[in-house]
């Protein structure tokens, strides 16, 4: 058997009800080293998504999981910038 | 909900007594209606990951059983893991609450996942109104607060309240005047409850302790009383004891405590009565009942004998009353001195005593019930169709049912009791006995051990010789087949021979002896 990657993805879609700016910022972070690792893994490895609030790892596609996390990425790249949009605008005004 | 301490609001609500409004109230209002808040946003935000658990989870077990098996990470501890596979993947075992699993396939759980998120979308609805209530009270202070520092004109309503109507605690109403929780044997406990009550309630009381004391002392039912009965037998020298009590009881109020507890009773028998005549009045249905008071089961066990009439009059002793068990009326207990006392005989006994001395003066057919092994000795249970007394809670149970019959009795007394009877049974051949009954093969339960005759001489709690359970069918246990070589005793008849409807039955293990014997 080679040998298994393993990854924890972190929780998505906490807390939406206020993103904070900081708080966004953060989550844009590890959204980014996510898919850089991710995009640095060898072909062979496997790639296991942690269960949501428990301690089980299921194994996962890596292409796909790959992909997904760059759409998450860009979404929360995409809500940063309209915060930042939206205070630039109430500043301005 | 939390409701933060308003007690400028509070006052500010009652009377009219103007003040001018104290601003650091209003700040610490202020305060702690935005702690709720926070704390409400907080709760919120729990709940919120909670339900998105919820989530994640209705979508892993929607997806589960499209396969067969899963390979994954097992989790070995807290930093651990191992490959492997998940496997019956439609079967789920869901936790309900109280350690109560149920298992159920992957749809089922779905269903009651989304059945949990209902739960906790309320409990956000009801955080979230609960949030904004107390975020528009915050406003409101914090208006209240800009007027009042901009206007000096504002005051505050103050009521004084006079302390004289203050009460401490509240206070329930009885159902029944001067009713009483129950009470335990422990009588300074019934003095503590009657103190913590009002200064108007103890003296209502004192008063109605002189008045039931006055009322015994008129009707000197207890002076003249004989010892209520005792309804089981005791060990050898207290039944001796007792039966000196009994004389002594009639002349003074002296408690003679069976095992030998004599002090204690003593003592706190004169002092405990006045708490016993309130206790008795003051104790209603509860199971348990000192002296005076009557429970309706304590009362239906004496249905029978015309004399009963306890009534208010409460003797001296302290008695509990149990009204949850049922008394037999004859039971054969051993004694250890190797004769069977019946609870019927010992009150015929009693009853005869006193009719004699007193000329006929009602008199109660209770137990006496002093100390714990009492209560074990008084109340047998029926098994089987035989009285069996009950095993104290303390002792083990571990040897009931055993191979040895012996053990199934239970308590530590009756087997030494019982040893001292094997003993006696081995020198007495007790052919009476085995012509009885004895106790059938299928009946796992101890016998109660009959009576004896008087043994002579040493007693051994050993004989030497240990049956096995095996040997015994063979001394087939039918009261028409009398062992022909062992002779009868006569003696035995006469002890408890009272309108005995127990019969006799002998311990297989004695049974066995005598056979091997003959």
């Amino acid at each position: 058997m080679e040998m298994p990657a393993r990854e924890a993805r972190p929780e998505d879609g906490a807390g939406r009800a206020a993103p904070g700016r900081e708080d966004l910022s953060s989550r844009i972070k590890e959204q980014k080293i996510v898919v850089d690792e991710l995009s640095n893994l060898k072909k062979n490895r496997k790639v296991y998504r942690q269960q949501q609030n428990s301690n089980i790892f299921f194994l996962a596609d890596r292409t796909e999981l790959l992909s997904e996390s760059k759409n998450i990425l860009d979404e929360l790249k995409k809500e940063y910038q309209e915060i930042e949009n939206s205070e630039k605008t109430k500043t301005k005004k | 909900m939390e409701a933060p301490p308003d007690p400028a609001l509070l006052a500010a609500a009652s009377a009219p007594a103007p003040a001018p409004l104290r601003a650091p109230e209003v700040a610490r209002l202020r305060q702690e209606q935005e702690k709720v808040v926070t704390g409400c946003r907080e709760r919120i935000q729990h709940w919120q990951q909670v339900e998105d658990d919820y989530s994640a989870l209705q979508e892993r077990l929607g997806t589960l059983p499209d396969k067969l098996s899963y390979s994954v990470m097992v989790p070995f501890g807290p930093f651990a893991f191992m490959p492997g596979k998940l496997v019956h993947t439609n079967e789920v075992t869901v936790l309900l609450g109280d350690n109560w699993f149920a298992k159920c396939s992957a749809k089922q759980a779905v269903g009651l996942v989304e059945h949990r998120k209902g739960h906790v979308r309320k409990t956000i609805d009801d955080l979230k109104k609960v949030m904004t209530n107390f975020e528009s009270r915050v406003e409101f202070t914090e208006d209240l607060q800009k007027m009042s520092d901009a206007a000096g004109d504002i005051v505050d309503i103050r009521e004084e309240i006079k302390s004289d109507f203050e009460f401490k605690a509240k206070h329930r109403i009885a159902h029944k005047p001067h009713s009483k929780p129950k009470t335990s044997n422990s009588f300074e406990a019934d003095f503590a409850n009657v103190e913590s009550k009002d200064v108007l309630a103890d003296r209502e009381l004192w008063a109605r302790l002189e008045e039931l004391e006055r009322q015994e002392e008129l009707l000197g039912e207890l002076e003249s009383q004989p010892p209520t009965v005792i309804a089981n037998g005791e060990d050898t020298a207290s039944s001796e004891e007792e039966k000196e009590d009994a004389s002594t009881r009639v002349n003074g109020r002296v408690n003679g405590h069976v095992n030998g507890t004599h002090p204690a009773a003593e003592a706190t028998a004169p002092s405990c009565r006045p708490a016993d005549d309130t206790v008795a009045e003051l104790l209603h249905g509860p199971s348990c009942a000192v002296n005076g008071s009557r429970c309706p089961l304590s009362d239906e066990d004496e249905d029978g004998d015309d004399d009963d009439a306890l009534g208010p009059e409460a003797s001296s002793v302290p008695t509990i009353y149990f009204s949850h068990t049922v008394e037999p009326k004859r039971v054969r207990i051993n004694t250890g001195k190797n004769t069977t006392l019946k609870f019927s005989e010992k009150k015929e006994e009693a009853k005869r005593k006193r009719r004699n001395s007193c000329g006929g003066h009602p008199a109660p057919e209770l137990p006496t019930i002093r100390t714990p092994a009492d209560i074990y000795r008084v109340f047998v249970d029926l098994v089987n169709g035989a009285y069996v007394p009950r095993k104290s809670i303390l002792k083990s149970r571990s040897r009931e049912n055993s191979v040895c019959s012996d053990t199934s009795e239970g308590s530590a007394e009756c087997e030494e009791r019982r040893g001292l009877l094997r003993s006696v049974s081995c020198e007495d051949a007790l052919g009476s006995d085995a012509g009885e009954s004895i106790l059938e093969e299928e009946q796992e339960q101890e016998p109660l051990p009959e009576a004896l005759s008087p043994a002579p001489g040493t007693l051994e709690a050993f004989s030497g010789t240990v049956i096995e359970k095996e040997l015994s069918p063979c001394l087939a246990p039918h009261p028409a087949t009398v062992h022909p070589v062992l002779p009868t005793i006569p003696e035995r008849r006469e002890v408890p021979s009272e309108g005995s409807e127990v019969t006799k039955r002998v311990s297989k293990f004695k049974a066995a002896r005598l056979q091997q014997r003959t």
